[in-house]
């Protein structure tokens, strides 16, 4: 019998080896793959998200978690895909215009994707018009806007700015974080919410979803 | 008291002692220069500005670059990653070098006598030696690991996972930057100025026992190398270091910049509690102020910041990073003004 506590354990303790083999095990014992995303992985991302958040864990910890959670989902993902199960959402990222620094945009990406989201990242250095175009033609719940330097910061704006000037903002909501921002600025600027680093940004994203 | 050149300033503060007045210097992009000084040279506008040294780093003046992508402005840079440029003066990495254990066994570091590398240094020296400092900067081995050997993820992965990978890669960084501080020493930098973040806005990047372990060692070399030749270093981080900055401060720097405000780092309470260990440089806020704030704001912040940090000297008056191109050229003329009028000693501004 596999516990999904030894799961969760094997995430926040970054054994990708181990996270595989009871992955393997409790598929072989017929276990839902959705029960071992929700109650195994997705439980042992979120308490190392909840170490980080709180100082105890930093970005090597929060790495190797998100490591041992995609080892798992190498076995979870294509029975998940052909099973057509429900994932968290649709999520659509890239880094603003001007910036290519994209550490924190990869770390969002790592604990998206080991939440249950699928992500498509559009890259670093992306226009108002390259975002404006992936909308229009993807089918996403939530954008999200990185943005490392305060001067690209405006490019955020613009961004949002040129959702609504093509109709295409109340297609999606929109998250906007990286270094330098806060909340406040996400309000000003027209955004739906803010997240601080990459372990709240997979909470936010939640959020959004459930209250949309 | 006996008025000071640029280099006695930057020295005296250095030595935690008070000069005729708070030194200052910036690194300053060109679209700002060149706002306040159209077509001068770097060096014309250190004279025109009377600051009181000059820094640059390895990564724009020493290291060898090769067109990779001329569309896109990418390059392969010495090391082997791929590196891009953006508006800022900085190219930024965005592939790393070494992608596994293979690449590294065959690694060649490129070679840090080569004479080309000493050009710029040689033309500061020709012009400023013995008047204004020259601040030669380095990278710093964590964040030249990080950024251009094996990029962010990977090297996060292997401190926890591999960390004799961690420490090969130190060693081939250290016996570079080593040789090539030596050169430079030999050359006339009066300063080493190590760059290279160790922390975000909210924490530091790495646990404190991933610092002592990995961080702090190969620093601690290359600044007990620079004081056997009586040079002294100024570390550069970004971000929140109180849960680090004793580890920091450990190695024996004799600067510490820029205390990063938008971190929550108060330079007052730093001056209380390190004040007397490192000279402080910072921290007029170059994320707000510097960008957007009036001319008045600047001058008030600045004269808030030597009020803070400067009694006793130790203290150099800086921007919390640099005068990058979003800085309003007219603030930065501002808060130079602002710690020539407030920053004479002895400070009269409690």
């Amino acid at each position: 019998m596999v516990s999904f506590e030894a799961i969760t354990k094997a995430v926040t303790s970054g054994d990708g080896n181990l996270a595989y083999e009871l992955t393997k095990s409790a598929l072989d014992a017929d276990v839902s793959p959705n029960d071992i995303l929700d109650k195994g992985l997705i439980p042992g991302l979120q308490e190392v998200g909840d170490q980080f958040e709180s100082g105890d864990f930093f970005l090597p910890e929060l790495i190797v978690a998100g490591d041992a959670v995609s080892k798992a989902l190498e076995l979870l993902d294509p029975i998940l895909g052909k099973e057509g199960a429900a994932t968290k959402g649709k999520f659509l990222i890239g880094t603003v215009k001007g910036d290519i620094h994209d550490l924190g945009k990869n770390i969002v990406i790592m604990m998206l994707k080991g939440n249950g989201w699928k992500v498509t990242d559009l890259g670093v250095d992306i226009s108002p018009d390259e975002f404006c175009t992936a909308v229009a033609e993807g089918d996403y719940d939530v954008l999200g806007l990185s943005s490392l330097l305060t001067m690209t910061m405006p490019n955020a704006a613009q961004t949002i700015e040129a959702l609504k000037a093509k109709g295409l903002r109340d297609k999606i909501k929109v998250m906007v974080g990286g270094a330098p921002t806060k909340a406040e600025w996400a309000q000003k600027i027209g955004a739906d919410a803010h997240a601080k680093d990459g372990p709240s940004a997979a909470r936010v994203a939640a959020e959004l979803i459930a209250n949309a | 008291m006996k008025s000071m050149n640029g280099l006695e300033r930057i020295k005296t503060a250095l030595k935690l002692q008070e000069a005729d007045r708070v030194p200052h210097f910036e690194r300053v992009a060109t679209s700002v220069r060149e706002a306040i000084l159209p077509g001068a040279s770097e060096e014309d506008f250190i004279e025109h500005m009377d600051l009181d040294g000059i820094r640059f780093v390895d990564r724009t003046h020493s290291w060898d670059y090769e067109i990779f992508d001329e569309s896109k402005h990418i390059k392969k840079d010495q090391w082997g990653g791929l590196v891009r440029y953006t508006t800022e003066d900085n190219p930024v990495p965005m592939d790393p070098a070494i992608k596994s254990e293979k690449d590294l066994d065959a690694y060649v570091p490129p070679d840090p006598d080569a004479p080309h590398r000493y050009e710029y240094l040689q033309r500061l020296v020709k012009r400023f030696k013995g008047e204004r400092a020259i601040m030669v900067g380095l990278t710093d081995i964590f964040a030249l690991g990080r950024e251009n050997f094996l990029g962010d993820i990977g090297y996060f992965r292997a401190m926890v996972k591999n960390p004799d990978l961690i420490e090969r890669v130190n060693e081939i960084i250290l016996d570079y930057q080593l040789r090539y501080a030596k050169n430079c020493i030999e050359l006339g930098a009066d300063v080493l100025w190590i760059n290279g973040d160790w922390a975000m806005t909210e924490k530091p990047m790495v646990s404190r026992q991933f610092t002592e372990k990995f961080l702090a060692p190969p620093l601690k070399k290359l600044v007990d190398f620079a004081h056997e030749r009586g040079i002294p270093c100024v570390k550069h981080t970004d971000g929140n270091i109180w849960p680090i900055y004793d580890v920091i401060l450990d190695t024996g720097i004799d600067g510490l910049h820029p205390i990063d405000p938008m971190a929550g780092m108060d330079i007052g309470e730093a001056k209380e509690k390190f004040g007397d260990r490192v000279c402080l440089c910072g921290n007029v806020s170059c994320a707000f102020s510097l960008v957007s704030g009036t001319v008045e704001e600047v001058k008030q912040e600045t004269k808030e910041v030597i009020r803070k940090a400067g009694k006793g000297g130790g203290f150099i008056c800086m921007s919390s990073n640099s005068i990058h191109s979003g800085v309003n050229p007219k603030n930065y003329v501002a808060m130079v003004e602002a710690i020539r009028e407030y920053g004479s000693y002895p400070l009269a501004l409690d």
